[in-house]
């Protein structure tokens, strides 16, 4: 068996006075036709440690020790002091080694037909093949890769594929030249659970077909489960524990390991509800229906198709669904920030009216939100305290005292007040966000995918906090998620939506154990587990 | 309250600042130019309208009254250019500062609303750009009388375009971002969302453009004084000097030259500067290269 892919002792640093190590003494080997999985947290050094192996490392770092083979040819020999040129790089770059990035819309051209990008790959290391045979060989490609009707719609630009389509689309120009390694970078983090599935068993598929060898970067030891043969766990830079993936996932020899292992949301139910009998609902939805206008198009296009929902003062539940099932509507709609078509809002016991504009300000505080995003959440150019002070100051009713305990009951002491949002991790953002949206004391908390955006152990931690928050307030809490794991452990119920109706609804205990619709039943199959190949890890 | 609370711990945030050697350079620069014109008017006995016609046309250097020479009038060259650059900055930083308002107001709201009122103000920056503003001035000097004025009415209105342009677009993308919908589900109105987060954001933008737009203008307005319109005599400009200067330029060259070497050094050096605030927004791009 040939190694693929040799990484001894590399150091990577940040260029300056004072240098920073990010990737500290990592040693990795990939064999033909294996598959490793390399884990860690943000800012493990994960992506750095691949990167630096394509020569494709971002300004202002650079190789400071180690050595780097891709096919038993050295490109990187600090000691030895061999630098492989940029035109070594370039042919090895999509020929021997080829990357799969995590953002397939950012990683295509928006104006050229996705076909044309799939045809520039292969022409990229084969300029003697003429235009036409390109095209023709990137419609096989696409063909190969699952796209159906290939030869009609690679004339269609990126925005007219779907998510899972265009990371297809990716992987058919990451194979045009069959290389012996392929390198996915979080390839499936900006997918469904269902199409992640299919992108999992697309490049097992692939690798069996090419016999390529995998290493696939990410934060999910679920996937790395599933898909991987061996495992490296980094943390801080460094490669903290290696070895067969069943063996390390049965018996973690490192505390870290575990750490991370234990932070996957256990695969069972919430124990202690925290829901209040007695106190009027926190959220009654009737008949809710949410049309949107689309330019070109007539006939307007319903998001959400006749939902009714209630959440009792106290009660997580949990809207689960594909993008695009309207779950995201049927909240905004809640809250106002889209006006319900048609359809009767209630919070707190309170009706109140469609539009956000015409709810006054009362009504308004009683369904606050906490979003998806902790980067977009914040204003950039105000300090922690000001951000949490701002409700406050809506409605006059600004005092010290009461931004200190809101900070304080998400556990962020006093020193964070003065900070500004590029100063805090996500996970202290998403705090920040929680706290503001506690200022008016709303009935109702809709969390939109509130921990997606963060690592599995800040996740932990956050959703412990809003379970904190929930027994002490009384809070009904609008879950939407696609994340079945972190739905399992939080929700007291579970409404699984499609096409913009509901259809499945019931105890999280019972959807877990006994689902009744077929398209729940997929959803569920498709969550990677920690306790095992699903498929075999694509052998 | 559950879990402790985490401690902030020191992260480095305060990034070295590091000068541009060419910034250096366009501070000095800067500092020649408003040195001149904030400390000549103090010395005593310089009166740049005092006319001394036994005096006229003394070279530089020659007599220690008039370090800088005379006009052809007598005057003292050192005190007329240090009036007309005070009349010259005076005037471009009005129009700057008019036009970085004007277009930024103007962008902002176009940016926020979107819809009808984004494509009028769509359409009439058009209307504006296509518009030549020295044959405009030109024709207001023909109806009314040229003065200082009235160049600082007419350019402070027509060279907003480029503001509105930019604030707009940041403004229209400010207006997703979460941050701006959480305070309208709190209660607060427009106003509150513009004028505590979208201004604030949209305003180093504006800077940016403003430094750029000194150089400019500074060279379009001495451009109108060359033509006569703008400050009307006694009072000097950098443009008027140079054209009167311009009937001696074969004996007497310094009387073009001098201040039209202060306007290069105000020229230059805004540019200069001007390039540090673009280089300080410029960094963080991802680039990928080679290894090292």
């Amino acid at each position: 068996m040939t190694t693929v892919l040799q990484v001894d002792d590399l150091r990577v640093e940040t260029v300056g006075d004072a240098p920073r190590t990010l990737v500290d003494g990592v040693s990795l080997r990939v064999d033909r036709g294996e598959s490793l999985g390399v884990v860690g947290e943000s800012g493990s050094g994960k992506s750095l440690t691949v990167l630096a192996a394509l020569g494709l490392l971002p300004a202002g770092t650079r190789v400071a020790g180690g050595r780097i083979a891709v096919d038993d040819h050295v490109l990187v020999d600090v000691e030895a002091g061999r630098w492989a040129s940029d035109r070594e790089l370039r042919a090895l770059r999509g020929r021997t080694a080829a990357m799969v990035f995590q953002d397939p819309m950012s990683s295509l051209d928006p104006l050229r037909a996705v076909g044309a990008q799939v045809a520039a790959a292969v022409r990229v290391h084969d300029r003697g093949i003429g235009r036409r045979a390109a095209r023709e060989r990137a419609v096989e490609l696409l063909t190969s890769v699952g796209v159906r009707d290939a030869a009609e719609r690679a004339g269609a630009r990126p925005h007219q594929w779907s998510g899972g389509m265009r990371q297809r689309a990716m992987i058919a120009m990451a194979i045009a030249h069959d290389p012996l390694l392929l390198i996915a970078d979080e390839p499936t983090t900006a997918l469904d659970v269902t199409v992640q599935a299919q992108v999992m068993d697309l490049l097992a598929e692939v690798r069996e077909r090419t016999g390529s060898a995998l290493v696939l970067i990410t934060h999910d030891l679920g996937l790395v489960a599933e898909n991987s043969d061996r495992l490296a766990v980094m943390h801080h830079g460094r490669v903290v524990e290696t070895g067969e993936t069943r063996a390390v996932l049965a018996a973690p020899a490192e505390a870290y390991t575990q750490r991370l292992m234990a932070a996957v949301p256990a695969e069972q139910e919430r124990t202690a509800p925290a829901v209040r009998v007695g106190e009027p609902d926190a959220l009654a939805a009737d008949e809710i229906v949410v049309e949107y206008r689309v330019a070109g198009r007539r006939e307007p296009v319903r998001a959400v198709d006749g939902v009714t929902l209630r959440i009792a003062a106290g009660e997580t539940v949990a809207v689960v669904g594909e993008s695009g099932c309207g779950k995201s509507s049927l909240a905004k709609a809640v809250l106002g920030i889209q006006p319900a078509t048609s359809g009767r809002v209630a919070l707190g016991g309170t009706p109140v009216r469609a539009a956000l504009a015409e709810r006054s300000a009362l009504q308004r505080e009683r369904a606050q939100i906490v979003f998806q995003d902790p980067w977009s959440a914040l204003d950039p150019k105000l300090t922690v305290h000001e951000i949490v002070a701002e409700p406050l100051r809506i409605r006059r009713a600004y005092d010290t005292a009461t931004v200190a305990r809101l900070l304080d009951d998400v556990g962020l002491d006093e020193s964070f007040a003065r900070r500004l949002p590029a100063q805090l991790s996500g996970g202290q953002r998403q705090r920040v966000g929680i706290a503001r949206a506690l200022a008016l004391r709303p009935r109702l908390l809709v969390l939109d995918e509130p921990v997606s955006a963060l690592d599995v152990s800040i996740q932990a931690q956050v959703l412990e906090l809003l379970d904190a928050l929930q027994r002490e307030h009384g809070l009904g809490y609008l879950f939407i998620s696609h994340d079945l794991g972190v739905v399992r452990s939080i929700a007291d119920r579970v409404v699984v939506m499609q096409h913009g109706r509901v259809v499945e609804e019931a105890p999280t205990a019972q959807i877990f154990a006994d689902p009744q619709h077929p398209f729940t039943r997929q959803l569920l199959d498709a969550v990677p587990r920690l306790t095992g190949p699903r498929r075999g890890a694509g052998r | 309250m559950t879990a402790a609370p985490l401690v902030a711990v020191a992260t480095p945030v305060v990034r070295r600042w590091r000068p541009r050697p060419g910034a250096v350079v366009g501070v000095l620069m800067l500092v020649v130019v408003v040195g001149l014109t904030a400390i000549v008017p103090l010395l005593p006995g310089r009166d740049p309208m005092a006319q001394d016609l036994r005096a006229a046309l003394l070279p530089p250097f020659t007599d220690p009254a008039h370090p800088l020479g005379t006009d052809a009038l007598g005057r003292d060259l050192l005190a007329r250019i240090a009036l007309a650059s005070a009349v010259t900055l005076g005037m471009t930083l009005l129009i700057v500062v008019m036009n970085a308002v004007i277009g930024t107001t103007i962008g902002v709201l176009a940016g926020w609303a979107g819809g009808k009122l984004d494509a009028v103000v769509t359409w009439v920056s058009n209307v504006t750009l296509a518009m030549p503003v020295v044959l405009l001035l030109i024709a207001v000097c023909a109806v009314l009388r040229p003065s200082a004025g009235l160049t600082i009415v007419v350019l402070g209105c027509t060279w907003w375009v480029g503001y509105a342009r930019v604030t707009r677009t940041v403004a229209a993308s400010l207006r997703r971002q979460d941050f701006v919908v959480s305070p309208l589900t709190q209660g607060a109105d427009t106003v509150w969302v513009l004028v505590r987060h979208i201004v604030p954001n949209v305003w180093p933008h504006t800077l940016i453009i403003a430094a750029t737009d000194i150089a400019t203008i500074v060279l379009i307005t001495s451009s109108l004084e060359y033509l006569g319109l703008g400050v009307q005599p006694p009072v000097p400009s950098w443009g008027s000097m140079i054209f009167d200067g311009q009937r001696h330029l074969a004996g007497d060259p310094w009387l073009a030259l001098l201040p039209g070497l202060v306007m290069f050094l105000a020229v230059a050096g805004a540019q200069f500067v001007s390039q540090q605030f673009t280089a300080e927004t410029r960094g963080g791009l991802l680039r990928t290269g080679g290894m090292r």
